[in-house]
């Protein structure tokens, strides 16, 4: 009687399973999720993929080797002409107002004005491959790595600029066409493979 | 005299134009800060505090949002709107 029990308790747990995968496959394909990125994830939806995205990016930055001039003016500056290229328009910068595309992203691209969590090397891996389904491109597709390493300087730095330092730096720095002319070219200081691949 | 006066008619009528546009374009162009109290403002509120970190600011932010939709509920639209703003203060914090 009580091996009986048992057994039908197992068949309980699997049909439960069964039940739960061809309900989830239904729900999917009748297109019962919002994927809508003006309706947010519900909370635990969003914790879900968050904790993905951040254990993800864990994992996979872990071999990198981080530069050791990361503070180097020089890079900072190159960093600060890249930054306002390609990555203001939704990440925003000192003073600046929110715009439209940052308004409309979901997820949120972060305000990169405020101080951050994520280490050099976690940056530079989101920077170089980017993030599937949040609008973040990988940078790494075009530009060499230490253009890259260049923007994650700048974005070290950037929380502690004010709207005129901002300003100043962007208006000194090596204009972006430049930049990735000397790369092309092979001129763009290659002096380290800085990361494992 | 008379035919130059009625070469520069073309010219009048566009300025006059432009100038009878001007508020409505800086109604538009103003658009982008004007608090609404629908849906579509409350959800890209509550996108804007997934995204917060932890504290204060979030919390203060989550409340306006939440009584912004008991407003809404009860149609006082000008409660809703004031809760909207005060969320979207909280937000840039």
């Amino acid at each position: 009687m009580a091996r009986w029990s048992a057994g039908r308790r197992w068949w309980l747990v699997i049909g439960s399973l069964l039940l739960l995968v061809i309900a989830t496959t239904v729900a999917i394909y009748v297109g019962l999720y919002n994927i809508a990125a003006d309706v947010p994830h519900t909370q635990p939806v969003y914790w879900l993929l968050e904790t993905l995205r951040g254990r993800s990016v864990a994992t996979r930055s872990r071999e990198i080797v981080v530069p050791n001039d990361l503070n180097d003016p020089n890079r900072i500056s190159k960093g600060a002409g890249e930054y306002a290229e390609m990555c203001s328009g939704c990440h925003l910068a000192p003073g600046m107002e929110r715009t439209e595309i940052s308004r409309g992203l979901y997820p949120r691209a972060p305000e990169l004005r405020r101080k951050t969590d994520l280490t050099p090397a976690e940056q530079f891996w989101i920077v170089k491959h980017g993030v599937k389904m949040t609008g973040m491109p990988a940078w790494g597709v075009t530009h060499n790595d230490e253009l890259l390493w260049d923007v994650v300087a700048f974005v070290r730095k950037l929380p502690e600029l004010t709207p005129e330092q901002y300003e100043s730096l962007v208006k000194n720095a090596p204009k972006h066409e430049e930049l990735m002319k000397e790369m092309e070219t092979g001129d763009h200081r290659q002096d380290g493979d800085h990361q494992r691949q | 005299m008379r035919n130059l006066r009625f070469r520069k008619t073309p010219l009048r009528l566009v300025l006059l134009a432009s100038f009878a546009g001007l508020p409505l374009t800086l109604a538009v162009g103003h658009e982008g800060h004007h608090v609404e109290c629908n849906e579509t403002a409350i959800n890209a509120l509550k996108a804007d505090i997934q995204a917060m970190g932890n504290g204060e600011a979030r919390t203060t932010a989550s409340k306006e949002v939440e009584a912004a939709q008991q407003m809404m509920a009860k149609n006082d639209i000008g409660g809703c709107k004031s809760h909207i703003h005060s969320a979207m203060e909280a937000t840039e914090k």
